[in-house]
């Protein structure tokens, strides 16, 4: 099976407290990154229905991971590379330029280049939350599509079974490739994915896998080309405009509590929710 | 990269800036796979790393060892060729502090292994030898020690009884015992010194170093019951008629002090980053303490005395970075003698970390003691990096005479002067001479950023400072200057605080030429504590070189050796 994962970095988020708002955008200069945890769940996803779990290090399939970001961001693909992946793309473009839109067109003629029989993604990122590329990715492909996986039992490669975390509960759907599936944090259970190489009784880690130190070396020699957007998608029009950013309210403090009399009666008088 | 050491240099009071400026930082590539690294040491020890556990049973389980063997922290200096990681010294450095900040134990057994105990053989062991044990060592098949010292022979190294006799076939049979060894109980190979020559009174003791298979025969002890650091193995490892074969002599028979000297110059910077790493997981805690913590209706952070002891912390943190990472630069642009240089970042390092645990318990205060919180864990672990490679007493010694001694002269000198006071320091005479020659060399710091002027006026007064101190030091006391220890101390501490000044003033002007002087402001106003800070104990010291109490204080000291201890009682 050959699996296409769109992954990109996001701000740590333990260092929000860093981000500055200036001038109609978020200062970026000064963080820190890491991958967009979601995203991180999908090559771990990749990699357990391409391969042999007893067995991890023979490669039973290709897994293609792809960002859109300048030059720097080839840090994420080199860590996914050296976690397993087999090759990477970076599209060359900064974050201000595209939106979910743009990047499902985009994403759409890197399908129709790379042929992958399934496209996995994070269910959204933790920076912009948008939770759009997937679900739009599907449509322009005219693809079947499952998001906020939970669990996948990948069918003979030819269907997947997806369970679908939803309120209240989840949802099975069977899904024939090609497909587009985005994951949710239950996918990185230890049971998260059943794929025909391994056997059913191998228990994962939970979690996603991290790389060897060599292995970091040696994901030097693995192919990273760059692709142009415009290569891609020469309508680079966005449909998102931002109009500002503010930070949010600083919270105020809090109040210790000492009865439930007094719980009952601060909900009625200053919470108003009584 | 050739030339004097910087701080060689300084002694003459010559600044010699093409060596520390630009500041040195990893390439582009190396740092991304350092970030890359980093993440995974991150994650790894987040789902399997229990600080608190392995402190408790004194242990690293199993599974852990085998965790860190796999993700490949064995294998962090020994070149790719070899199966390893081949990171530079700067590489190691960082991912050791990484390593430090997650857990001492760990990083102390990792450091016994590459920092210490395999360095012999990646410094001077042959093609021969390095293919035939470098890649079972890169991926910890094979566990390193280090193995030197001995009962009778700690800061003493070269007074070591472990004897090496060499039989008719030229092979050495190894008898004695060392004690006190990182990894004794885990270790494959270990890098063993022993004597290949009789013990002759007034001989040259003939020092060799040997890599010897635990499977030829060597015992180890059972693991030490430590303060801290209390997950790594130390036990005490002998040798009863071990058969050494010639071909794993490393180096030179009769050269092994050396060796043993140069792997410590080396291992120090590792040392040092792991101080690093503890500071900045400490200031951390502080932190988030601060914030936290309500007294007198506040947070404790706005209170002055807090925000003191955090700005120390944060400068000597500072300070203590910008020092050993351009020394490990110095070492990765291949310059040759970097003694001196790691030296200090050891001694700062340690003495820092100690200070910074001291403060945080401090700021935490009753839960700083209980052992629900790690921070008594934590000063308990950071309590021996004063003490082994090298205690701080002998490396200032080191850093005083070594200085002294001047440019191209080797470090078995100094040990065998502290050794041999009277025979010891011919080399001394000629240093007034050499005074006077390099008075031609520059004094000044021209490539600092003038932002930086007040605190590059302080290194170019104090470095004429040091240098006339010791010229002066040296016209009155001679040769007998390796036996007044209180004078060593003050030029030691002199040129430990002129090197915390000038690596963080390279480090600064690269700040600013890459961020403008508002972008680096924070590091300016570092560079300018730690500055203040330097000239307050400096101008001190260069008073007292006339001025002091210490015959007074070695008095007290000898009456209360024959006193057998205090001799007041208010009764
Ligand atoms: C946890 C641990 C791990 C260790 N790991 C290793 C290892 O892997 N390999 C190894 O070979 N060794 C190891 N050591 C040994 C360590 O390097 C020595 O303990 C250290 O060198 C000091 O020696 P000593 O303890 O015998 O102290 P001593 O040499 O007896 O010194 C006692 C005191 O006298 C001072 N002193 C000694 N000589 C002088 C002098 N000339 N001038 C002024 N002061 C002086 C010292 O500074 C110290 O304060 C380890 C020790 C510990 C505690």
């Amino acid at each position: 099976m050959k699996i296409l994962v769109p992954l990109k970095r996001v701000s740590d988020p333990d260092n929000a407290n860093k981000i500055k708002v200036g001038a109609g955008k978020v200062e970026t200069t000064g963080l820190e990154w890491k991958p967009n945890p979601f995203d991180e769940y999908a090559v771990e996803t990749a990699l357990r229905l391409t391969e042999n779990g007893t067995n991890a290090k023979a490669r039973l399939g290709e897994v293609t991971v792809v960002t859109f970001g300048p030059k720097e961001t080839e840090t994420t693909l080199r860590a996914a590379l050296a976690t397993g992946a087999d090759k990477a793309i970076r599209v060359d473009t900064t974050d201000d330029a595209i939106d979910g839109d743009l990047l499902a067109r985009a994403l759409k003629a890197l399908v129709e280049r790379e042929k992958p029989d399934l496209v996995l993604l994070g269910k959204q990122q933790v920076d912009g939350d948008a939770n759009q590329v997937a679900q739009l990715l599907a449509e322009y492909l005219g693809w079947p599509q499952a998001t906020f996986a939970g669990q996948i039992t990948s069918e003979a490669d030819k269907a997947l079974l997806v369970s679908r975390e939803v309120d209240g509960g989840s949802i099975k759907l069977r899904v024939t490739l090609p497909a587009v599936v985005s994951v949710d944090l239950r996918i990185v259970n230890a049971v998260g994915v059943t794929s025909m190489h391994t056997p059913p009784t191998h228990k994962y880690s939970d979690g996603v896998r991290f790389a060897a130190l060599m292995a970091i070396m040696a994901a030097k020699k693995k192919s990273l080309t760059e692709v142009k957007l415009t290569d891609l998608s020469p309508d680079t029009a966005l449909k998102i405009k931002y109009t500002g950013f503010d930070l949010p309210p600083a919270r105020k403090a809090g109040v210790k509590i000492k009865t439930v009399a007094e719980l009952v009666q601060k909900l009625k008088t200053e919470a108003k929710v009584l | 990269m050739h030339g004097p050491s910087f701080m060689k240099s300084l002694f003459h009071g010559v600044v010699a800036e093409g060596t520390i400026f630009p500041y040195p930082e990893p390439t582009q590539s190396e740092g991304d796979n350092l970030h890359i690294m980093m993440d995974s040491v991150r994650k790894f020890f987040a789902a399997n790393v229990d600080s608190r556990k392995i402190d408790r049973d004194a242990v690293l389980p199993d599974d852990v060892l085998r965790g860190l063997k796999e993700l490949g922290l064995f294998g962090l200096v020994v070149p790719q060729e070899y199966g390893g990681v081949g990171l530079s010294a700067t590489g190691y450095a960082r991912l050791i502090e990484e390593v430090a900040t997650l857990d001492a134990s760990v990083a102390v057994t990792l450091g016994g292994h590459q920092s210490i105990g395999l360095k012999a053989l990646l410094l001077f062991g042959t093609d021969e030898q390095k293919k035939k044990y470098l890649p079972r060592l890169a991926t910890g098949e094979h566990v390193a020690a280090f193995a030197l010292t001995e009962p009778g022979a700690g800061s003493d190294a070269a007074a070591i009884q472990t004897r090496a006799e060499e039989t008719p076939e030229g092979d050495y049979l190894l008898n004695g015992s060392k004690i006190w060894i990182t990894n004794g109980g885990l270790a494959d190979v270990l890098t063993v010194f022993a004597r290949t020559s009789s013990i002759e009174e007034g001989m040259k003791p003939r020092i060799t170093a040997f890599l010897v298979e635990r499977a030829w025969g060597v015992k180890s002890g059972p693991n030490e019951h430590k303060l801290g650091i209390r997950g790594s193995s130390t036990t005490e490892v002998s040798f009863d008629n071990v058969r050494v074969p010639k071909e794993n002599v490393l180096g030179e028979v009769g050269r092994g002090f050396k060796v043993a000297m140069e792997v410590l110059n080396s291992g120090r910077l590792g040392l040092a980053s792991g101080c690093v790493g503890s500071c900045k997981r400490l200031i951390k805690m502080a932190v988030e303490r601060c914030h936290e913590r309500k007294a007198f209706g506040r947070p404790i952070g706005e209170f002055g005395l807090i925000k003191d002891k955090i700005a120390s912390m944060i400068a000597e943190c500072f300070a203590l970075e910008s020092m050993t990472y351009l020394t490990t630069g110095l070492v990765d642009a291949k310059i040759e003698d970097y003694s001196i240089e790691s030296a200090i970042c050891k001694v700062y390092g340690s003495e820092a970390l100690w200070r910074t645990v001291n403060d945080a318990l401090q700021i935490a205060a009753g839960i700083g003691y209980m052992q629900e919180y790690p921070y008594e864990r934590l000063l308990r672990d950071a309590r021996i990096n004063l003490i082994f490679e090298g205690t701080n007493e002998i490396l200032r010694c080191f850093i005083a005479l070594s200085g002294m001694q001047g440019p191209g002269k080797e470090l078995v000198e100094v040990a065998k002067a502290i050794r041999e006071p009277i025979k010891g320091f011919g080399l001394l005479s000629d240093f007034a001479i050499r005074k006077a020659r390099s008075a031609l060399g520059r004094e000044r710091m021209t490539r600092a950023h003038p932002a930086l002027s007040r605190e590059s006026v302080i290194l170019e007064q104090y470095a004429g400072d040091l240098a006339r101190s010791v010229d002066k030091v040296m016209r009155k006391h001679g040769n007998q200057i390796h036996e007044m220890q209180f004078t060593q101390r003050r030029i030691a501490d002199m040129a430990i605080d002129l090197y915390a000044v000038a690596a963080c003033v390279a480090r600064t002007t690269r700040a600013i030429e890459r961020r403008g002087e508002e972008g680096a402001r924070r590091e300016i106003d570092l560079t300018s504590v730690v500055a203040a800070a330097a000239e307050e104990r400096m101008k001190q010291i260069a008073q007292s070189f006339d001025r002091n109490d210490d015959e007074l204080r070695k008095a007290i000291a000898s009456k209360s050796y024959a006193d057998g201890g205090y001799p007041f009682d208010i009764l």
